[in-house]
């Protein structure tokens, strides 16, 4: 059991980007909105009987019709530009029922992703993602990228809107990529592909909500862009970024005051990363984001935190 | 763990058209293990096998039930003279695949079965007065047809909702649909408040529908009489609890009870019957 190749295109230089669901989908519907938008195909995916329950059973007059498992799909799309190779995965494979892919299983879900990498010669692999921030859900995301190599570090610090992690303010370069965008980095390092994870940001109050959070998304979609050299239509997530801060706002309306006040405290903390400058103290932020847990009492996880 | 063995076999049993009935421990009121040991005290019954736990269930210590360590297990009995296999198993926590393939493999290479049935139970909000229905999901068109002198009900419809995930007997259906091995997911729905404590009908309706279809002779009368002790123990709450009797009639006749009404009822059927 493995991978499935439904066709075999011939690709020529490709890149790979991956994403499995975390939190606010950055990474799907960045990718969702990247494949609908070049029109990318099928080409193989991978069985799912070694790393999935079944999600869905279909039962018809007393019979068994159907059963689904979480798919993991790869598309590829062929340009004069850049030819690309897609994969989602529609669930990330967890041991002892975590979110998040760990153990055995994820180490051989990100080792078979990888294996199609080689294959077409990928000369990189981009992961995306979220990433947790103190932001409010009125500011622009910015997107986070790390690395597997020094490398690769000068051309992502030359992309608009976009950080590495030695520029967030008190992680001094450090910090952990959970499940398979962490775990695809360090593997495809093992086997020498450049990768990277490009992490949109998600206010640090979404975090624990099944919400999705396409402004993060766009923001990861404009380094691809960048990135690829590729031209992305913008429209749809432009689209959806709109509807979710406006729902957002409404629901941010009905918060009571106390709590509206410490998360309109973000907005200085946007401010102030944008101007590298300390308008609220680390205390600050720290006591708002505990009266923001108490209030929504979300049980907390995260890519990149 | 993958290139090693996940089945133990002590013995392979002499069998030709074999039944496999699946009984999984978890199941509410312990439905399916209750049936299946009624059964197997029943009949003459020899254990043969198992599913080893590694690989399947997380080996970090032990639960604790009723101040006693548990530990998973998955074994493999034979009714020889019944052509009968039966096996009761924990439900796998991890690496559901291999462990239905392994059965399979045990099934159709050592046990040469030729039908599957897996037990369960559904919580029903109905009273425990009604008649058990035996409702039934199968992989197979013909087997459905099998199924229509029993009376059972065979027409279902049904889509995991959002949030859930199917059950395992329903990926085993499936997984025996791959092999072309016709099964059926029998399911009993027991009443909400009996499914901490032990419902005898709902294991005499499931008993008896194995009885009548492979004509084993079980003898009920152990059953029966567990039925007429629970009769009795409810029929003593009722003399002294008219609203307990009340909030039972009413759920014979489809009315429902609310919360703290379920609740009252449930907390003394459990003390009545345990």
């Amino acid at each position: 059991m493995g991978i499935r190749y439904i066709k075999e295109p011939g690709l020529i230089d490709p890149v790979m980007i991956a994403a499995w669901p975390g939190i606010g989908n950055i990474g799907l519907i960045a990718l969702d909105s990247l494949r609908r938008s070049l029109h990318a195909e099928q080409m193989a995916y991978i069985e799912p009987y070694n790393f999935f329950y079944p999600k869905k059973v279909i039962i018809r007059g007393g019979e068994l019709v159907e059963l689904d498992f979480p798919a993991s799909d790869f598309f590829y799309h062929r340009s004069s530009r850049r030819d690309v190779i897609l994969f989602v995965g529609e669930e990330q494979p967890a041991e002892g029922g975590g979110v998040y892919a760990a153990g055995s299983m994820a180490y051989n879900m990100a080792n078979l992703v990888l294996d199609v990498a080689e294959k077409y010669g990928c000369r990189r692999v981009y992961t995306s993602g979220a990433a947790v921030a103190p932001i409010h859900h009125t500011a622009r995301s910015r997107a986070w990228a790390v690395p597997n190599s020094v490398t690769m570090i000068a051309e992502f610090k030359g992309y608009d809107n976009t950080v590495l992690m030695s520029d967030i303010e008190g992680r001094g370069g450090e910090g952990n990529i959970a499940g398979l965008n962490g775990l695809l980095l360090g593997i495809a390092r093992r086997r020498g592909i450049d990768a990277v994870c490009i992490m949109g940001e998600i206010p640090v109050y979404l975090q624990g909500f099944p919400f999705p959070y396409p402004k993060g998304s766009k923001s990861v979609l404009e380094v691809l862009s960048a990135a690829l050299d590729m031209w992305i239509d913008m429209e749809a997530i432009d689209e959806l970024a709109r509807q979710s801060e406006s729902e957002l706002t409404q629901l941010y309306e009905k918060l009571p005051d106390e709590i509206k006040q410490q998360l309109d405290r973000l907005k200085e903390s946007t401010v102030a990363a944008a101007k590298s400058e300390g308008l609220i103290t680390e205390d600050d932020k720290k006591k708002i984001l505990e009266d923001i847990d108490k209030f929504f009492k979300h049980d907390g996880g995260g890519e990149q935190r | 763990m993958s290139g090693e063995e996940a089945v133990r076999l002590s013995a392979s049993p002499d069998l030709k058209g074999s039944v496999l009935i699946v009984a999984w421990a978890e199941d509410a009121s312990s439905l399916g293990v209750r049936a299946a040991d009624y059964l197997m005290q029943s009949l003459d019954y020899r254990e043969f096998g198992e599913v080893l736990p590694d690989g399947f269930f997380p080996m970090g210590g032990v639960n604790v039930v009723d101040d006693v360590a548990r530990f998973p297990e998955s074994k493999l009995y034979v009714c020889d003279s019944n052509n009968l296999v039966i096996f009761k198993s924990s439900i796998p926590r991890m690496g559901w695949h291999r462990f239905l393939t392994s059965l399979l493999d045990v099934a159709q290479q050592d046990c040469a079965v030729t039908e599957i049935y897996t037990l369960g139970a559904m919580i029903s909000p109905a009273a425990h007065t009604v008649p058990r229905l035996l409702i039934s999901i199968v992989n197979d068109r013909e087997m459905k047809a099998a199924l229509e002198p029993y009376n059972v009900v065979a027409d279902n419809d049904y889509e995991t909702p959002p949030g859930q995930k199917p059950t395992l007997s329903s990926y085993l259906g499936w997984m025996a649909r791959q092999r072309g091995i016709p099964a059926v997911n029998l399911w009993v729905p027991v009443p909400y408040y009996l499914v901490p404590i032990d419902d005898p009908r709902s294991v005499k309706r499931l008993v008896y529908f194995f009885n009548s279809k492979y004509d084993l002779g079980v003898n009920f009368t152990a059953l029966d009489a567990v039925i007429a002790e629970q009769n009795n123990r409810i029929a003593r709450l009722f003399e002294k609890s008219p609203e307990i009797k009340n909030m039972v009639r009413r759920l014979e006749v489809g009315e429902g009870l609310d919360g703290e009404e379920s609740e009252r009822l449930a907390n003394e059927m459990a003390q009545a019957l345990k």
